[in-house]
């Protein structure tokens, strides 16, 4: 090194004599350094590597039950069951053939398909990650796996927590199903909640329905426990101070819904809508709503089993349903639209008589066809109905008194006042999928197409074809408001929510979004003498002599409805009056069918679209009676008692069910 | 150096090529290449466990900070460390700047405000500050002599480039980097020579506002770290959980460890943040004593050769250069260590070339970038 020193620069050479502190300091701390490793890892070490081994005390977290979905009365919709599931755990399977084999005899799979699935998972994950190999194991089983625990290290037997509906597919789409939060979604979510909830790989979220939409309500808090973990893989979570004297934190379940829902009126739409008549189960939705906007039943057929979702869906269930072309897994009360056809008339009805075009007393003459422009318009009546006045209209459905309607109106004095009743935007049922639905008009179509309104338009959308969109749930809505004759009620689902010890954390009520009798932000009235007219049309399409329902009239209450039948495709002359059963199922007609009850004070509406169920008065009225029917049963029956007693005097003899009933 | 020339001699370069390449410290370079290979196999380790899915991605990010980091190293050793010296007050402003940027717009991470969001990486000024205020005092010092160390007047220049910086990163809050600030400040000025009695007063002064610092100045958590240091079991829940739980990592590891990728602490998650600060106890827990002490070497190897370089260095402001970044490196390793071993309370303090993180990586490579542009300039004999 001197020699260096000789021949360096002069400046630098002051710093020489400070190079053997920092050589000192160097040496120090490293053996500083040396000296605490020595004593951690070989002094220490035997006792420590013993700790880390074979008493681990692992931080885990204990899931929150998520929160129940009771109906109204209280009564249980969405459950949380135990469950079971089986697990090894690579890092101390030593014999992991046998043990496949082993529980592979208890679960009824084969052993090599286990074992090949462990070694997989652990290649991608590491010897630590304890693979599944089934979720939902049943008691029977568990109790054989437990005793083969002994004799094969790494098996686990894990309790969990089971999201069961008791309904089954009855309202999948209302209520949805819960899932594992994907990859993708973890980041996602932390971001949006910012540390309020976090979320890690294996969390339980609602993946659709309320499920979804509640889910930081329902989804609690989860707790912490330290988890002892022997050296053959068991775990023994304790309650007890542990090495540390760490203390866990329980899980704080989730709160629980009170739903609008009443399980009978649910029940009852599920099998009004799953019947077994000439036609057949109906696809579609249909939807209960008390007067108050309280939705008492939503269904979806066909539907699926959201139970098979909390135990892992099996692949070939999952693409059955995603390839079913009746869409079992859409919420279809309010994620589709469709033409409303003449469920749409007493709305046109409404608009005539406020601006005036007709008086309830204007007869209008209503043949089987009329000319407009170069085209004939035709009704369905091959006789035409000859001088109606608009009660008559609704009542028989003319098309060509509407046709007549809809040319005095124009669309663009038509449109407000189905807007101002609810039709053409979201309910804002917080529910995702809403769809709004579309109220057309000349400046929204020139907007969208670049095109003027056509006068031939006014015509078809007249009879609630061409534009016009609805969704079962806007009809309802609709529907509602002429029987309330001018309130506009929002449509809601949950009554109230309450926390563990059954206290009210948040009460809903009834919500009146606004008056149609009123002056209002839509620039239209309807006088209450118009709704009572249009009522009047519209009990008669039930209960008249010529009523397109009058099939379906209700045992002593009084129900005001429409019928609206829907096509599919336009069909060519010498197919259109071919009998709808006889055409292939994708091809017949949606049947329509709103109805509320009763006429005088109404107290439910109910809102049924059946596809493909060849016409409303035979696709729609008659779900929408049973539905109507189990609601005044339950609710009013000495009116359906005084009907029958009445019936039976002039008629010798109750039927026998009742007749036991009042006894 | 003798096995590069004649492995260079057989080579068929020109004179000019074989005299330029020969002025590289190889042997510098294989060191800082051992570690970063100790560093990437460790991390792959960290990252690639049961409960770091999220993680993976960082290994693979990691190696691209690597060879951006070498492209630096190589850069910087073919440009003169004069240069540096020269620009070091623009270097010194434009870090204030963004320190003040960080302070209004920086992104939070674990309750501090540390990092700008550049978009392809998240700058940490706080980092880069280390670097430059070792730049800045050298060329300060490189022009300056203090036959008997310096004086109050002499280190008022000093004192405030510290401070100004030093403020700013306080207020982050982030504690661990500000506190490194001091010690690579501090330790040159101790090797450029303070007069003995400035030195007894400013002991005195330490003892006696230690007290005052206590109570004003450190907030709750920064003082439950301390205390937590002091005693472990205070908080185990808390803070001391880190620190125990990285104590039985270590120690678990006994002398040959338990093995690539076996580490059970690391693995079943029982340490945060095993990915960055705590790396060491990964390969602690890992690999062993020997494991440990070979990483510890390879270490001290690279400081004996730096001060060999700064020996050597042509000039003054080389050598400075070359003893400022030896202290950022030693500061950082001995901290680093000390608190996951147990000897240092828990602050937030990368080990070089180890850790994961793009600012530090980038910075070290800067820094041993320097170091070997000096050497690249020394004498030869």
């Amino acid at each position: 090194m001197s020699d260096f020193l000789q021949t360096s620069e002069e400046e630098a050479k002051e710093y020489l004599p400070r190079y053997k502190v920092i050589y000192g300091t160097i040496i120090f701390c490293a053996l500083l350094i040396v000296g605490r490793l020595w004593f951690l890892q070989i002094m220490q070490g035997t006792e420590l590597r013993q700790f880390s081994e074979k008493n681990r005390v692992k931080e885990t977290k204990l899931p929150s039950p998520r929160g129940l979905f009771l109906d109204r009365e209280n009564r249980v919709l969405v459950d949380n069951l135990p469950g079971f599931d089986v697990s090894i755990a690579p890092q101390y399977a030593k014999k992991l053939d046998e043990t496949s084999d082993a529980v592979g005899g208890v679960l009824e799979l084969p052993g090599r398909a286990i074992a090949d699935l462990v070694r997989k998972t652990q290649k991608r994950d590491g010897p630590f990650r304890a693979v599944k190999i089934k979720d939902n194991v049943s008691l029977e089983q568990v109790f054989k796996l437990k005793l083969l625990r002994w004799d094969h290290p790494g098996l686990a037997v894990n309790e969990s927590i089971l999201r069961y509906y008791n309904l089954a597919e009855n309202g999948a789409q209302l209520f949805g199903y819960v899932g594992e939060i994907s990859r993708e979604q973890i980041p996602k979510f932390n971001e949006f909640y910012q540390g309020k909830f976090v979320f890690d790989q294996g969390d339980i979220i609602g993946k659709s329905g309320l499920e979804e939409t509640w889910d930081t309500t329902i989804r609690g808090r989860d707790g912490v426990a330290f988890v002892e973990v022997d050296a053959r893989g068991r775990e023994a979570p304790g309650e007890n101070p542990n090495y540390f004297g760490f203390k866990p934190l329980p899980a704080i379940p989730g709160n629980n819904l009170v739903l609008t829902i009443d399980k009978d009126i649910q029940e009852a739409a599920y099998k009004a809508m799953n019947r077994h008549d000439s036609i057949g189960p109906r696809i579609g939705g249909v939807v209960a709503m008390k007067a108050n906007g309280e939705i008492l039943a939503w269904v979806n057929t066909p539907s699926y089993d959201p139970n098979n979702f909390s135990t892992g869906i099996p692949p070939q269930v999952w693409a059955q349903l995603i390839n079913d072309p009746f869409r079992p897994l859409r919420n279809k009360v309010i994620q589709d639209h469709f033409s409303p056809g003449s469920t749409f008339k007493p709305i046109v009805a409404l608009a005539a008589l406020s601006e005036k075009i007709i008086t309830p007393s204007t007869l209008v003459n209503a043949p089987a066809s009329l000319k407009f422009g170069r085209r004939l318009y035709h009704d369905h009546s091959k006789t035409g109905h000859g001088n109606i006045n608009v009660m008559q209209a609704i009542e028989l459905s003319s098309n060509i008194f509407f046709y007549k309607m809809g040319i005095s109106l124009g669309i663009d004095r038509l449109a407000p006042y189905a807007k101002l009743l609810g039709l053409g935007a979201k309910t804002n049922i917080n529910l995702t999928h809403e769809v709004s639905g579309l109220i057309p008009s000349s400046e929204w179509k020139l907007k969208k197409f670049g095109e003027e309104w056509q006068p031939g338009e006014n015509l078809s959308n007249a009879i609630g074809q061409g534009f016009v969109l609805t969704t079962a749930l806007q009809m309802a809505m609709a529907y509602n408001t002429i029987g309330l004759e001018g309130r506009v009620m929002k449509p809601y689902l949950i009554k109230r929510i309450l926390n563990q010890d059954s206290k009210v954390v948040q009460e809903f009520e009834p919500q009146m979004l606004r008056d149609a009798t009123q002056p209002n932000e839509y620039g239209v009235v309807i006088e209450s003498k118009s709704f009572k007219t249009v009522k009047e049309g519209m009990r008669r399409v039930v209960n008249g002599e010529r009523g397109t329902a009058r099939a379906s009239k209700l045992i002593g209450i009084e129900m005001a409805g429409k019928t609206g039948t829907t096509q599919v495709r336009s069909f060519s002359a010498d197919e259109i009056y071919k009998r709808c059963d006889s055409r292939p199922i994708a091809l017949r007609h949606h049947g329509w069918f709103v109805a509320f009850a009763p006429v005088e004070n109404p107290e439910i509406t109910v809102a049924v679209l059946a596809q493909h169920a060849c016409s409303g008065a035979v696709g729609g009225a008659p779900v929408v009676k049973d539905i109507m029917m189990a609601y005044f049963e339950k609710y009013h029956p000495e009116l359906i008692k005084a009907a029958l007693e009445k019936k039976g005097k002039q008629a010798v003899k109750m039927p026998a069910s009742v007749q036991e009933e009042a006894e | 150096m003798r096995l590069g020339n004649a492995a260079i001699l057989n080579s068929g370069l020109n004179v000019e090529e074989r005299n330029r390449f020969s002025r590289l410290d190889l042997n510098f370079a294989f060191v800082i290449l051992a570690l970063n290979l100790i560093g990437l196999i460790n991390l792959y380790s960290a990252t690639h466990g049961l409960f770091s899915k999220d993680k993976m991605d960082l290994f693979w990010m990691q190696i691209a900070w690597l060879s951006v980091g070498w492209s630096i190293y190589l850069g910087i050793t073919l440009i003169d460390y004069k240069l540096f010296t020269r620009l070091a007050y623009i270097f010194y402003g434009l870090n204030l700047g963004a320190l003040v940027v960080v302070e209004f717009m920086g992104r939070t991470a674990l309750g501090a405000t540390r990092w700008i969001d550049l978009g392809f990486m998240r700058y940490q000024p706080s980092e880069t500050m280390k670097l430059v205020m070792v730049l800045v005092l050298a060329r300060t010092f490189a022009t300056r002599s203090y036959d008997k160390g310096m004086s109050v007047t002499d280190l008022l220049l000093p004192g405030v480039l510290l401070m100004i910086p030093f403020i700013l990163v306080v207020k982050q809050p982030d504690l661990g980097t500000a506190g490194v600030l001091v010690a690579i400040t501090g330790s040159i000025l101790l090797f450029v020579g303070v007069r003995r009695s400035i030195l007894i007063f400013a002991a005195i002064v330490a003892v006696v506002s230690a007290p005052i610092a206590w109570n004003f100045g450190l907030k709750e958590y920064q003082k439950n770290r301390v205390l937590t240091f002091l005693s472990p079991g205070r908080d185990p829940r808390g803070t001391g959980y880190n620190s125990i739980q990285s104590k039985i990592a270590v120690g678990s590891g006994k002398v040959l460890g338990k093995g690539f990728r076996k580490g059970t602490q690391s693995q079943l998650e029982f340490l945060p943040e095993r990915h960055t600060d705590f790396i060491f106890s990964v390969l602690s827990e890992e690999h062993g004593f020997i494991g440990s002490v070979t990483t510890l070497g390879l270490f001290v190897i690279l400081y004996l050769m730096a001060a060999r370089i700064a020996i050597g260095a042509r000039d003054k402001s080389g050598a400075l250069i070359v003893v400022g970044i030896f202290f950022y490196l030693f500061w950082h390793v001995f901290i680093n260590m000390g608190m996951v071993i147990g000897i240092l309370p828990i602050v937030g303090v990368p080990l070089p070339l180890l850790s994961y993180g793009g600012t530090s990586l980038l910075t070290t490579m800067t820094g041993l970038g320097l170091i070997s542009s000096v050497a690249y300039r020394r004498y030869l004999f």
